[in-house]
């Protein structure tokens, strides 16, 4: 259906809506389109001369995306969604946003959404109508409870994902309604950790840490800065405690404990590579270090148990590193302790948490960076069941006793191992229900397909911690071709054909009444302060103040041991999370398919991570292909040799081997579950992921890897410098790199001084640059960037953000593996080895490469046509229209930034995915060359708004390039350098500023990189 | 004065075979070349016919519907073997000139009976070397943009580029080496317009402008030839100097060196006079030339191949030395990748072929023994299209930004493409040995002995 | 002037031909001569100097020169660009395009010298023509009436030439 039609559909609304939200730049008013709920909220009208047509409109909303609720603006064109962004307001993002959430918007458009209910007819679904749908399942629901029916009759069973705190209520009173029962499941569950947190505090919602403000850094195996409770707060939280601090020149330490280096893990300052299974012992031996003889109150005997020579025994690392370590965790503080996380869900990961928690405890850190809410009413973040409830409610289906399943928000068919018999015993259920906006592995199992809405198309809210309430708000009317509907009004639906009243006709009323309180406000209160939750996307009030709790005994014996492997492998398997796909569910965003892993740089497939030594010895080799096999199931997958995992151990992401979830899922990798046992960890009931050692022979065969990763090794350039703590300071006194003046040969005055000097980033043109007119660039602004490597976490979160903003094309996997990828930010992952007497000797580096908009641009005197060229700005243009294609400019750009449209690409993107393409950025056609373009059109937008004001100059921090936004780390800032008082310009004057090549090449570039700073000594120094 | 007349002739170097004593005789043998052709060589004309449709199919039929992606160009090798075979038809297009305009300037003896053959293979070279912009850039239907003309908004080309000044070398070598062919055969033209005979006839008529070899015109004629030819001569190493900038002009470790310029024109000799010898041999066989090409012609053009070599194999060298004494790492990595990269192979076909098998050259015995120099021709081609691939792919795959290296396949689309050119170029070749004179009737009677009538005492006093 | 005759003589050998030309010119005629190819000793007989064809190709030549500097110059400034920090108007670059263009119109100017001073194309040949003299004979071609016909006859004959045709010309 074409966007015309789409517009005709709904114009007259859509102009009523407009009317209700108007202008006021970011987070402008109230709520989504033609909902019949607009004509409530029409006494908010904005008088209409405020109305701009063609000008963006933003709302806050939620993010939908995972348990950690992050705030969301979103920006809507002429009433459709095309950009998201994190909310600055909100106190748990702050304004970041990381590649998933970005990603959402294609699931809002994606092409593989129902078109309407699903009504099965034997093998195959028939589109039905919502009143018919409704009507089924309601006749179902009576049929299976009523007591006579004995062929498939049976309880009403309703199987949750993660939902907010109404949603919630509502489903629990839903079931409560038919006394059915309801249980919940996550691909990745947080158990283990809720469950130590209940034993150790009896708190029962999970432990919040304050990441930011610690000085050491530990984290056990926790990828808290990809997957994890809350990614974007915890990423921050981590480039806030480590990114140095330039005038006191101090940086908090990283410290990262396990087996292999996740994103996490490689922003750590060191690493301690031990055994997998080995956090608790070591946790405890690190405790009972630092709590000495009789410490450790409940669990002093534990301590006693576990000297740091065991732990190190155990761990499979020096003794004295561990002691090291402990007295560093003691004295530096605040100091903090993390995970394990879910990547290490062994058979006593509850154990483990405890340890570390003890370790925390033992340490004073509790009620200084790590809390436990105690007064109850935890939030909703994370506090997921886990496998032990989807285990008894398999049971159950398998033994006949439920009539009707209800699956709402989750996918248990993919995320638990074959072995567990869910599938089987799911089919067995006489009628299931789905809850789903597109087909997944489970819904395909469903009698009844209920079309879910997108959480930006619907209603909700989210608590995700004590004192934080959001309302979550539709942004634009449903896309016209899904005839969907939201759960909630559905279950609402459903229960009054039943005959249940639940005090609500639609979700929307039901969200208010549940609201009617908060804040204190009752009735016209009630409007102001709900159009003020709506106008900032959040609301905090006085969280119940919880004391510092007591650390208390455990009721049940846990054992703290490594935990025992299944099979006689000599390897032991990691499955862990995926940086893109999380769990799996997000593996149908083709934006997340291609996007660059952030540690192998692998898109779309999968792979097994395999120390590079392991390999010599079996010989094998990157790409080649290599079968995995463990007691339980085997997978064949390609290698990537890594440094950064263990010899004795590999390493598999989730989220890959879809077969039932759509177009851009299906087929791409291989499930790393299909390996596992359904074994539920005691006490929590966790899904254990660490459980299995395997065996791996090379088939003999191999593939290239769709990867972006050329060499991980600078060859000694100055691309990636990194500067020791101690330096810094007499950085300043580093030797310049001495070499002749440069000179040229000019037609008039024979050979003059090429303008190098005064090469400050602010400078251009240069000095002694015969640039005619030009001349008076020097009095506008300079748009520059400024990219603080010391605070990048590599997680690419940026790379989305941009491909979102800039209607950059995927190309696909077989593009990927010739080297195509379109992307016009890359995150480089750059290998240097420090002093090998360290247990980790990998000093990684991370640079985002894009243009470097230089003010010598190499790419612009080659181009025969001026298809590219310097604005008086300084930012270096690329005109679309005019390119030819020669690839001139791609082959001389010493970054290699520029990416060519081999094909048309765009014409791969199917409806209604295309809706969510900037208006304000022009699609590419075939055959010409593309790049970074710092946003010029926010560059513009931000212009034009500023002149319609009284025709002010641009104010700092007014141009926020996508990138800059997204960045959960804070790590880039853009703006006019020729500003003094501009970020960017103070950013600038850091000692620790360089640009990539420049000294090598004189190129100028107006992208300034601020090194990293490490604790040990710079080796292979890359000058 | 006295046997001035005679003394001068010999002086001229006449190197034809004893067995002309006639004027007419070179008519006689030269058109009688282009009599009906015989069966191979409508087969071969078949052949490259077809393989003129399969080049046009790969690339208007698939390459410019459906994108520049059907090459196996990537990222960071954005120029591959349609740049590569772009450069070697240039360096092909260089030795006709060379052997006709600067051997005529020079008066080199052996030039005479090669020469047309060569300038043909010069302008049929570049017709086929000038494919491969256009092959090459993705967008076809905008290509003419490079060429300056008034466009609506008046933005003219960037003369700052070198594919710029490409554009302008390129066609003007084409325009003056086609114009110097033409005027070289309009003599000749019509010697066999007054041979030939009906349709023939009317079709030479009007090619040979209706020359009748009056002493006015041979008077402008020698002076106009003689000024043509001084202008081409430098044409002829400006060009590929212009060409060698493309890649000298960047600052791709690899093609940013001074030393291009002369390596490029010394390469293109080299691999041009290389070719000049696979052309002429079969002709030499097919047409009995052997009293036109005798061993003295084979032999001073091996003597040439043998030079340009040796001049090749120098910049070879010293690049090599050059990224080593220079100390820059960026250098240092390119051409040590060079050597033992992923593209080892094609470096050492370039080194074996260019640099080792001409040194048999030295010898005289293989330097008279045709076939041995048709061999040795054959690698002499093939090591210079792989020193093109070398330079363009090498230096581009692994550039300064190590992340961002990658690897170039070549793909069947650009397979097919490479070779149809092959099949382009022989189809004007094939055309040129029936329609036009071979080898110049007119030069060669300039350096026989005059016919006398008193052979004893001198002609007049 | 008026109508006349032409006298057509093919002759073998170079030697009788230049003697052929030697005596008419002696005798006052206005020769003209064929030959197979260019051969001095004619050109000599015929008292030929310098070409004026040079003169062609160096104003070409400098036209060109001049026409390239003229057009980069001015379409740099015309539109001033930016490109790689380089100055608006940077000569050495454009050094090539002036090459380039002084050998393409000092070509192209030579050959319309030549093609202007010689008379070519020639659309309608001259009546009396052998065609022999693109193979091997040597031609000398003399304009008389009257008794200076006899004359002329006379020289030609002297050389013994192959063949002698004569053919009345007329001239606008």
């Amino acid at each position: 259906m074409s966007r015309d039609l789409a517009e005709r559909d709904d114009g007259i609304k859509r102009r009523d809506f407009l009317r209700v939200v108007g202008v006021t730049g970011a987070g402008a008013t109230l709520t989504g389109c033609s909902t019949s709920e607009v004509e409530k909220l029409l006494p908010y009208v904005v008088a209409d001369e405020e109305i701009t047509p063609g000008v963006a409109t933003w709302y806050t909303t939620v993010c939908g995306g995972c348990a950690a609720e992050c705030g969301m603006w979103v920006r809507t064109r002429e009433g459709r969604a095309v950009k998201v962004e994190g909310n600055p307001d909100h106190p748990v993002s702050e304004g970041g946003l990381c590649s998933r959430g970005h990603a959402t918007l294609q699931h809002l458009y994606h092409p593989d959404r129902f078109h309407g209910p699903m009504i099965r007819e034997g093998e195959v679904f028939r589109q039905g109508t919502w009143d018919e749908a409704e009507q089924l399942l309601a006749a179902r629901i009576t049929r299976a409870r009523n007591p006579q029916n004995t062929t498939d009759g049976g309880r009403v069973m309703f199987i949750g994902g993660h939902m907010g705190p109404s949603m919630s209520r509502l489903v629990d009173e839903f079931v409560a309604a038919l006394e059915g029962t309801r249980v919940d499941h996550d691909a990745i569950s947080d158990a283990p950790l809720l469950e130590a947190a209940r034993i150790a505090y009896g708190s029962n919602s999970l432990p919040r840490y304050d990441i930011g403000a610690a000085r050491l850094l530990l984290s056990f195996g926790y990828d808290f800065v990809e997957s994890g409770a809350s990614p974007v707060e915890h990423g921050k939280g981590l480039s806030r405690m480590s990114a140095v601090n330039d005038e006191t020149h101090t940086k908090g330490t990283f410290v990262f404990l396990g087996p292999r280096l996740s994103v996490t893990g490689l922003n750590a300052d060191e690493w301690v590579p031990i055994r997998p299974g080995s956090e608790g012992a070591v946790a405890l031996g690190m405790a009972s270090a630092i709590a000495g003889p009789g410490g450790g109150g409940p669990y002093a005997n534990l301590l006693q148990a576990y000297s740091p020579a065991i732990a190190a025994e155990a761990a499979d690392v020096g003794v004295e590193a561990i002691e090291e370590l402990a007295r560093r965790f003691a004295s530096e503080s605040p100091s903090l302790a993390l995970g394990p996380g879910s990547g290490a869900h062994h058979r006593n990961a509850t154990a483990a948490n405890l340890a570390v928690m003890i370790l925390n405890d033992v340490a004073g850190n509790v009620g200084t960076t790590v809390h436990y809410d105690t007064a109850g009413a935890g939030g909703a973040a994370g506090a997921s069941n886990g496998y032990a409830a989807i285990d008894q409610a398999t049971t159950a289906m398998a033994s006949g006793d439920v009539g009707v399943a209800i699956v709402h928000g989750t996918n248990p068919a993919y995320s638990l191992p074959a072995a567990s018999g869910f599938r089987e015993a799911f089919e067995q259920v006489p009628f299931k229900v789905a809850f789903a906006s597109a087909m997944d592995e489970t819904s395909a199992l469903a009698d009844l397909i209920l079309p879910d809405r997108h959480f930006l198309e619907s209603w909700g809210d989210s608590a995700p911690r004590p004192g934080v309430m959001a309302i979550q708000q539709p942004v634009m009317e449903a896309v016209p071709m899904f005839d969907s509907k939201q759960a909630g009004d559905a279950l609402l639906a459903v229960s009054s054909r039943l005959g249940n009243d639940l005090g609500a006709a639609t979700f929307y009323e039901y969200l208010q009444t549940q609201h009617r309180d908060f804040a204190g406000t009752t009735g016209s209160d009630f409007d102001e302060a709900w159009r003020q939750a709506l106008r900032n996307g959040v609301v905090e009030f006085a969280a119940p103040a919880s004391p510092t709790p007591q650390l208390r005994a455990p009721q049940t014996a846990l054992t703290f041991n490594p935990p025992v492997l299944d099979g006689s492998g000599d390897l032991t398997l990691l499955v862990h999370p995926s940086a893109r796909f999380g769990g799996g569910e997000f593996s149908n965003s083709p934006w997340l398919q291609e996007l660059p892993d952030p540690v192998s740089k692998i898109t779309w497939h999968s792979w097994l991570e395999m120390n590079p030594h392991t390999g010599e010895e079996r010989g094998i080799r990157t790409g080649d292909i290599v079968t995995v096999e463990s007691p339980h199931g085997s997978l064949d997958v390609p290698v990537w040799l890594y440094p950064g995992i263990r010899e004795d151990a590999v390493a598999l992401a989730m989220g890959g081997g879809h077969t039932a979830m759509g177009r851009y899922a299906d087929g791409s990798g291989v499930n790393a579950l299909d390996l596992l046992p359904a074994v539920a960890e005691q006490p929590s009931g966790a899904l254990v992921t660490l459980a299995t050692t395997v065996t791996v022979t090379n088939t003999g065969t191999g593939r290239r890897l769709a990867t972006i990763e050329g060499s991980s090794d600078q060859h000694d350039r100055p691309i990636a410098p990194a500067v020791q703590l101690a330096l810094l300071g007499e950085a300043a006194e580093e030797a310049e790199e001495e070499h002749g003046e440069l000179m040229e040969l000019q037609g008039v005055g024979g050979f003059v001084p090429v303008p190098a000097e005064g090469g400050a980033p602010g400078a251009f043109p240069l000095e002694g640059a015969r640039h005619g007119e030009y001349a008076d660039a020097h009095e506008g602004p300079r748009w520059a960037m400024a990219i603080d490597l010391d605070k990048c976490t590599g997680c690419s979160a940026c790379v989305t953000a941009c491909q979102a903003e800039n209607n950059v094309p995927w190309v696909g996997e077989d593009q990927v593996v010739m080297g195509r990828d379109m992307n016009w930010i890359r995150i480089e992952r750059y290998y240097e080895h420090v002093d090998a007497t360290q247990a980790g000797d990998l000093d990684v580096r991370f640079l985002p490469m894009l243009c470097q908009h230089c003010g010598n641009a190499p790419c612009e005197p080659v181009c025969p046509v001026f298809a590219t060229y310097h604005t008086p700005e300084g930012v270096n243009a690329q005109i679309y229209n005019r390119c030819v294609g020669t690839r001139y400019c791609a082959n001389n750009c010493p970054y290699k930034v520029r990416v060519f449209n081999w094909y048309r690409y765009t014409d791969a993107v199917p409806e209604p995915l295309n809706w969510q393409w900037n208006p304000d950025v022009t699609v590419r056609d075939n055959g010409v060359m593309e790049k970074c373009s710092f946003c010029m059109q926010r560059i513009r937008d931000a212009e034009n708004r500023a002149a319609l004001e009284e025709g002010r100059p641009v104010r700092d921090g007014e141009v926020v390039p996508a990138c800059e936004q997204s960045c959960p780390a804070e790590a880039i800032v853009f703006g006019n350098i020729r500003d003094p008082n501009a970020r960017v310009t103070q950013v600038v004057a850091s000692e620790r500023t360089y640009r990539v090549l420049d000294e090598l090449i004189n190129t100028q570039p107006a992208v300034n990189y601020l090194k990293k700073v490490t604790f040990h000594e710079v080796v292979s120094e890359a000058h | 004065m006295a046997n001035g007349v005679t003394k001068d002739a010999t002086a001229r170097g006449a190197m034809t075979h004893p067995d002309l004593h006639r004027l007419d005789d070179v008519n006689r043998d030269v058109l009688k070349m282009m009599g009906p052709p015989g069966k191979g060589w409508w087969a071969l004309l078949g052949l490259a016919a077809t393989g003129i449709g399969v080049f046009l199919v790969a690339w208007l039929g698939v390459q410019v519907p459906v994108g520049i992606g059907v090459s196996g160009l990537n990222g960071p090798v954005g120029w591959g073997v349609y740049i590569t075979t772009f450069v070697f038809w240039v360096g092909i297009a260089h030795s006709g000139t060379l052997i006709s305009a600067i051997l005529f300037l020079f008066r080199a003896p052996w030039r005479q009976s090669i020469y047309r053959a060569a300038e043909a293979m010069t302008v049929f070279a570049v017709m086929t070397a000038g494919l491969f912009p256009l092959i090459h850039v993705g967008r076809l239907w905008h290509a003419y943009w490079l060429v300056p003309y008034p466009n609506a908004r008046f933005l003219w080309p960037n003369f700052k580029s070198p594919l710029i000044w490409d554009v302008f070398a390129v066609t003007t070598y084409f325009t003056v080496s086609a114009t110097f062919f033409f005027l070289g055969c309009i003599p000749d033209i019509a010697a066999a317009r007054d041979r030939a005979t009906g349709l023939r006839k009317k079709f030479y008529q009007v090619i040979a402008l209706g020359w009748q070899g009056s002493d006015s015109q041979w008077h402008h004629f020698g002076k106009a030839y003689i000024f043509l030819a001084a202008l081409a001569t430098p044409l002829v190493l400006s060009v590929h100097s212009v060409v060698s900038w493309d890649f000298a002009m960047s600052i791709v470790p690899g093609w940013h060196t001074t030393i291009f310029a002369p390596y490029f024109v010394a390469g293109a000799i080299y691999s041009g006079v290389a070719m000049v010898i696979t052309l002429v041999v079969p002709m030499r066989k097919i047409f009995g030339l052997e009293a036109y090409l005798t061993t003295k012609h084979f032999d001073a053009m091996a003597k040439l191949c043998l030079l340009t070599s040796m001049i090749v194999l120098y910049a070879y060298l010293s690049e090599f030395f050059l990224a080593w004494y220079s100390g820059e790492e960026v250098e240092r990595t390119a051409f040590w990748n060079r050597l033992f990269g992923n593209y080892w192979w094609a470096t050492w076909i370039m080194l074996v072929c260019n640099g080792m098998v001409p040194v048999m050259l030295w010898f005289k015995r293989v330097r008279h023994s045709i076939p041995a120099l048709f061999v040795i021709s054959i690698f002499v081609n093939i090591g210079m299209w792989f020193e093109r691939y070398v330079i363009v792919v090498t230096s581009l795959h692994h550039e300064y930004e190590p992340f961002a290296w990658g690897m170039y396949r070549p793909s069947v689309v650009e397979m097919c493409i490479l070779l149809g050119s092959f099949c382009w170029f022989g189809f004007w070749f094939l055309l040129f040995t029936r329609l036009l004179p071979p080898i110049a009737i007119q030069e060669l009677k300039e350096v026989m002995p005059p016919p006398m009538r008193n052979k004893a005492s001198g002609a007049h006093s | 002037m008026s109508a006349g005759t032409g006298i057509l003589a093919s002759y073998e050998y170079l030697d009788s031909t230049v003697d052929a030309i030697t005596g008419l010119r002696k005798a006052g005629f206005e020769v003209k001569a064929y030959a197979p190819y260019p051969d001095h000793h004619i050109e000599h007989a015929l008292g030929y100097d310098q070409s004026p064809v040079r003169v062609w190709t160096l104003v070409g030549g400098l036209t060109g020169t001049a026409t390239a500097l003229a057009f980069t110059v001015w379409t740099s400034v015309d539109w001033p660009i930016v490109v790689g920090g380089k100055p608006i108007v940077s000569i050495p670059p454009y050094v090539i395009i002036m090459f380039e263009l002084t050998v393409l119109f000092g070509a192209l100017s030579t050959i319309i010298g030549l093609f202007v001073l010689s008379r070519l194309p020639n659309l309608k040949p001259s009546v009396i023509y052998d065609p022999e003299f693109t193979a091997g004979r040597y031609g000398v071609y003399v304009e008389a009436d009257g008794a200076r016909l006899d004359d002329a006859r006379r020289i030609l004959n002297d050389q013994e030439p192959i063949e002698l045709r004569e053919g009345q010309v007329a001239h606008a």
